[in-house]
C-alpha cells in the first residue's frame, strides 16, 4: 500500500486543524484508489464502510427516483472534496450515488473502523475530524439550498 | 490560503461543482467544470475563513455555445 504524503492531507479540510504525528496516524489508514470515467464508486443504497477523498480528478454525485428511469445528479465534486461521509457518521446505507467523471480520478480511501479505532486511541481526533466534516456536510447543504433558490 | 469553492449555476438544473482551488474566484472570470464553461457573476463568503481555508460560493451562469 503506498504511503500517503501528510503534505497532501494538510491540503484538505477533512484534516484541517491536525497536528503533523496526528496526520501521519491517519495518513497510515490511508488507500489510494484510481478511477477511469464513468466507474461507480458507491451505489445508493449499498452498505458502506469507507469515506472517500478526491486528490485528482471529479466525481459526480447521484440520487434515484422513484419517478424518473434514471438518477439525477445533484452535484459534481472535486479536488479536495469528500464523499460517503454520511455512513462514517451514521453507519447507514449509502446516501447517493457516486461515478467517477474525469479519467485517472484519484482517491485516499479510509475504512471506518480503522478510523473509529484511532478516535478510540486518540479522541482528539476524532473530534476535530467530526467537527470538520459537519462543517463540510454544512457547506454542502447551503451549496444545495443556493443551487435551487 | 485554500480555497472551497461552491460553484452555482443560476437558474437551477445544473448541479453546480464544489472544489478546492489555490486563487480567489473573481467576478468576470470563467471557470470549467462538468466538460462546460461557466462566467462568475457573484462570489460570496457566508462562512469565514478557518486555519488555512477559505469557504466561498460563486455563483455563475454557462458561457453560451460552451456545452
Amino acid at each position: 500500500m503506498n504511503m500517503v504524503s501528510t503534505d497532501l492531507l494538510k491540503r484538505l479540510g477533512l484534516f484541517s486543524d491536525l497536528t503533523d504525528d496526528q496526520l501521519a496516524r491517519i495518513a497510515s489508514l490511508c488507500r489510494e484508489e484510481v478511477h477511469d470515467k464513468d466507474d461507480v464508486i458507491v451505489r445508493e443504497k449499498e452498505p458502506s464502510t469507507e469515506l472517500y477523498i478526491i486528490q485528482e480528478g471529479s466525481a459526480q454525485v447521484m440520487l434515484g427516483s422513484p419517478s424518473l428511469p434514471g438518477p439525477t445528479p445533484i452535484v459534481h465534486l472535486g479536488k479536495g472534496q469528500i464523499f460517503g461521509e454520511v455512513a462514517l457518521v451514521d453507519q447507514g446505507l449509502r446516501s447517493a450515488t457516486v461515478k467517477a467523471v474525469a479519467n485517472g480520478t484519484k482517491l485516499y480511501v479510509i475504512n471506518r473502523d480503522d478510523f473509529i479505532a484511532l478516535c478510540d486511541q486518540d479522541p482528539h481526533i476524532g473530534y476535530i475530524v467530526m467537527r470538520n466534516i459537519a462543517a463540510d456536510l454544512s457547506f454542502k447543504l447551503r451549496h444545495y439550498n443556493l443551487t435551487w433558490r | 490560503m485554500i480555497y472551497q469553492v461552491s460553484y452555482v449555476v443560476v437558474g437551477g438544473g445544473h448541479p453546480g461543482t464544489i472544489m478546492n482551488q489555490e486563487e480567489r474566484p473573481e467576478v468576470g472570470e470563467r471557470v470549467e467544470f462538468a466538460d462546460q464553461e461557466f462566467e462568475i457573476v457573484e462570489v460570496l463568503e457566508i462562512i469565514p475563513p478557518r486555519g488555512d481555508f477559505a469557504y466561498l460560493h460563486a455563483t455563475c451562469r454557462p458561457v453560451e455555445g460552451s456545452e
